[in-house]
């Protein structure tokens, strides 16, 4: 990949302890984002999501992060001013994350919600003007009547709905990046693949980079160009997603035995037998 | 089926898992500068109220009228009030009289106030509206004026001061752990314990009340500074302690009178009331950040 | 009609002013593993709540092994079956030792050797007997899950019902789990109800499912039928399409 929108380079993210130590939950993690749709695979307490929000600088202030280089399209991120880093936030950065419930505000319509992401980005678009544009947003979503769902408050939206907003209001100002964190786990199936659609249509029509995290190693290879695999704060593997078969490392392969299949053998799952060995630093 | 185990749960285990917990709270407490100092002011307080005989130089009640309004200087370390009284003694002593009242309304008012709220809240409909309609009434009265009418009908006194206090102290415990009870009483682990043919009483004893708890603690400690308080404003205006005791808000108010010209009558048990206060707020706010579920931002 | 353990027949259910289950009969046999499909809001978990007696407005019959759920007395209830939660973050009290939630059950029904069985139990599930004397929070999600199928076995009901035991875990504990469950099966002679939106765990682990839509049955299918497609409904085509992309 010729143009590096974000660069990232031995990333250590870690947390205070009871004890009053460190305790690292990410160890060392590089990589780089193009123009192009790149999955975070990993378990719980892989380090997968604090990855994603460390590059937003959206964590606790308690939690140290150092990295050798943590860069947006040429920008230290590090050095960064905390206004600096609002203004990529709201612009060109944009995160979707796994439950609309509760990343939408509950006490605004959605399309209110939209209409100040596009208003907090430029103050001199009017209101209606605002309101034109989130009403084009819902309707490029594949939102069937626009008007009604832009009037609606989040609890009155189902969960694929409350999501397509969410995903509406983080593209609406065109960001080049967007880091989508689990961003169907909370939905039904068969919603799950509109949803994905509706994603990868956005990203594919805007050229934006996608930085997408979940726990699901075969929907990731389904839908994004090339993979990480992350396990104990490290990545263990970077796989060609159309190449998932020719995983070497053993917890890869491990992830895509464990799964039941509908379609699969009824004899016991084959478990993951974690080696110590795995989590060591290289 | 697997071998049989050769022995049972031992108690001592369970002791030093308990016992773990308690270690770790301690250690994180120990953290919290701030939460010390107001435990440091605590264990100050209770150093003093248990040593007073020891610590103090004069006695309390022994008025000396040849060392009247005393200055404070070597016979007299913090001066002395009008009756020519040790005002550093009259603050030892009276130390005793603060806890007094700070333990009697509170090993009154938040066992009412748990039992009421988390009785409203587990069986809900009726018994719901009537006991929490009654602690609205409660509520819906100035607290001041609540306890100087109980105090008006009952007599003046440390006691009735402290039952005063209590009658208007345990509406706000009620409310919180019938809140905490509602949350509770619908999670999976109760519903588990439920399914498992557990009587209601079971429940609210093994199950809810332990889940009040922490937050009991932490509103006792955080109102403690405010009975402090509302007591010194009751023995101020006379209706608390009575003379000769040495209760912190009547020495104030017989200072007053001398406020201008001997400072120090005034000065120096309002100062008691402060550091106490200071010290209950500050460990308060620290217990709240270890123990409040709702505030657990750090892992 | 085989050896019927659970039997539902017309069971509507109602929050309100709405209704989640609507007119839904189904029986379980002994010894057989049933699966109840759907997406969120489908209604399939307040049918196991229900069956718990989670449910206030209810009407239809419910029986466990004969006995009717309605008016019979919980503590005599509670030894046909028993639930295991979904969130196993939230079904064990946080301040109570393991060893005591699994113990919990047996002393309210004041059986003997309480301890000696709580270790029994925890071999049995495999955990050691030192997460007797552990904290949920000290943890993991499958070894919290773990506890709760321990503490749900406690009393020793025939009937387990299960509702989404694995969606909150990770696929490799996941696994794990699943194992564990048709261990338990197998050698305890377990009937089991599992609620699960993900149609492969339930393919994986059920004799039998019925898909739900909208508070409403949709389709009973056996594993066979489900595997060889064997489909009549356009919505079960539609859900077992998006579930094998």
């Amino acid at each position: 990949m010729s143009e590096n929108l974000i660069e990232v380079k031995n990333l250590r993210i870690a947390f205070p302890t009871e004890a009053g130590g460190w305790h690292q939950a990410v160890r060392g993690v590089s990589f780089t984002l193009g123009r192009e749709k790149l999955g975070i695979v990993g378990e719980s307490g892989s380090g997968k999501s604090l990855s994603g929000r460390a590059i937003l600088g959206v964590l606790p202030d308690y939690v140290r992060i150092e990295a050798d280089k943590l860069a947006f399209d040429g920008i230290d991120l590090r050095a960064a001013s905390p206004r600096q880093r609002r203004h990529l936030r709201g612009g060109r950065m944009g995160m979707v994350l796994q439950d609309p419930k509760f990343s939408l505000n509950p006490v605004m319509t959605a399309g209110a919600q939209i209409v100040e992401a596009i208003r907090i980005g430029d103050r001199r678009i009017s209101r209606a003007a605002a309101r034109k544009g989130a009403l084009d947003i819902l309707h490029s979503l594949h939102i069937r009547d626009p008007e009604l769902v832009f009037d609606r408050y989040p609890h009155e939206l189902s969960g694929g709905m409350g999501q397509r907003v969410m995903i509406g209001m983080m593209v609406v100002r065109e960001p080049d990046v967007l880091i989508a964190d689990e961003p169907t786990s909370a939905l039904d199936v068969t919603v799950q693949m509109q949803v994905l659609s509706i994603l990868d249509e956005l990203v594919e029509r805007r050229k934006m980079g996608l930085i997408f995290i979940s726990h699901d190693l075969q929907l990731v290879s389904r839908f994004c160009d090339r993979v990480i695999v992350m396990y104990a704060g490290q990545i263990v593997e970077t796989l060609d997603a159309r190449r998932l078969g020719e995983a070497q490392h053993p917890y890869t392969k491990g992830l895509l035995a464990c799964l039941p299949e509908i379609d699969g053998p009824l004899t016991p799952l084959p478990t993951l037998d974690r080696q110590a060995a795995w989590s060591q630093l290289p | 089926m697997s071998t049989m185990p050769t022995h049972t749960i031992a108690r001592a285990q369970v002791r030093a898992a308990q016992f773990k917990q308690i270690k770790s709270f301690c250690r994180r407490f120990a953290r919290n500068p701030s939460g010390m100092f107001g435990f440091f002011i605590l264990v100050a307080l209770l150093f003093c109220a248990a040593f007073a005989p020891w610590l103090a130089t004069h006695d309390p009640y022994l008025p000396n009228l040849s060392g009247r309004l005393s200055a404070p200087g070597a016979d007299y370390w913090l001066g002395a009030d009008e009756l020519g009284r040790d005002i550093y003694s009259r603050v030892l002593y009276g130390s005793r009289l603060t806890l007094l009242i700070v333990g009697l309304v509170i090993v009154t008012s938040a066992p009412i106030g748990l039992l009421v709220g988390v009785i409203a809240g587990n069986f809900g409909g009726w018994v719901d509206t009537i006991f929490m309609r009654v602690t609205d009434v409660f509520l819906a009265v100035p607290k001041l004026l609540l306890a100087l009418a109980f105090v008006a009908a009952l007599g003046p006194g440390i006691v009735n001061a402290a039952i005063a206090i209590t009658l208007t102290a345990w509406p706000p415990y009620a409310r919180m752990a019938r809140a905490e009870a509602l949350a509770v009483r619908n999670s999976d682990y109760v519903n588990a314990v439920r399914l498992a043919g557990a009587s209601e009483f079971h429940i609210i004893v093994q199950h809810i009340i332990p889940m009040c708890i922490s937050s009991v603690i932490v509103r006792m400690t955080l109102d403690m500074a405010g009975i402090i308080l509302t007591a010194a404003g009751l023995g101020f205006i006379g209706l608390g302690a009575q003379p000769p005791l040495p209760e912190w808000g009547a020495m104030i108010s017989t200072g007053r009178k001398f406020i201008f010209d001997q400072w120090w009558v005034a000065t120096v048990p309002g100062f008691a009331i402060f550091i106490v206060s200071l010290g209950f707020n500050l460990l308060g706010d620290a217990i709240r950040d270890l123990l409040d579920p709702h505030l657990k931002a750090r892992p | 009609m085989t050896d019927t353990i659970l039997g539902v027949e017309h069971l509507s259910v109602r929050f309100g002013a709405s209704t989640v289950v609507d007119d839904v009969s189904f029986a379980v046999a002994r010894g057989e593993s049933f699966g109840l499909v759907g997406e969120s809001g489908s209604g399939k978990s307040t049918i196991l709540r229900t069956i718990m007696g989670l449910s206030p407005d209810w009407s239809g019959t419910i029986a466990v092994n004969g006995v009717p759920a309605r008016g019979t007395p919980r503590r005599e209830f509670s030894t046909q079956v028993q639930m295991v939660f979904q969130d196993p973050y939230a079904s064990l009290h946080p301040r109570h030792l393991i060893g005591n939630a699994i113990a919990e059950p047996m002393r309210i029904h004041r059986m003997d050797n309480v301890e000696a069985r709580t270790l029994e139990l925890l071999a049995l599930i495999g955990l050691g007997e030192d997460f007797a004397y552990r904290y949920p929070h000290e943890l993991s999600g499958g070894q919290r899950q773990r506890v709760a199928i321990a503490r749900a076995l406690a009393l020793s009901p025939k009937l387990l019902l299960l509702d989404e035991p694995t969606s909150a875990l990770d696929v490799s504990i996941q696994a794990e789990i699943l194992n564990l469950l048709n261990r338990l099966r197998a050698e305890m002679g377990l009937t089991f109800v599992i609620v699960s939106h993900n149609l492969a765990v339930i393919s994986y682990c059920c004799d039998r499912l019925m898909l739900m839509q909208n508070a409403r049955h949709v389709e009973t299918l056996s594993r066979a039928q489900l595997r060889n497609r064997e489909l009549d409904q356009d919505y079960t085509k539609a859900f077992v399409a998006a579930s094998t992309l």
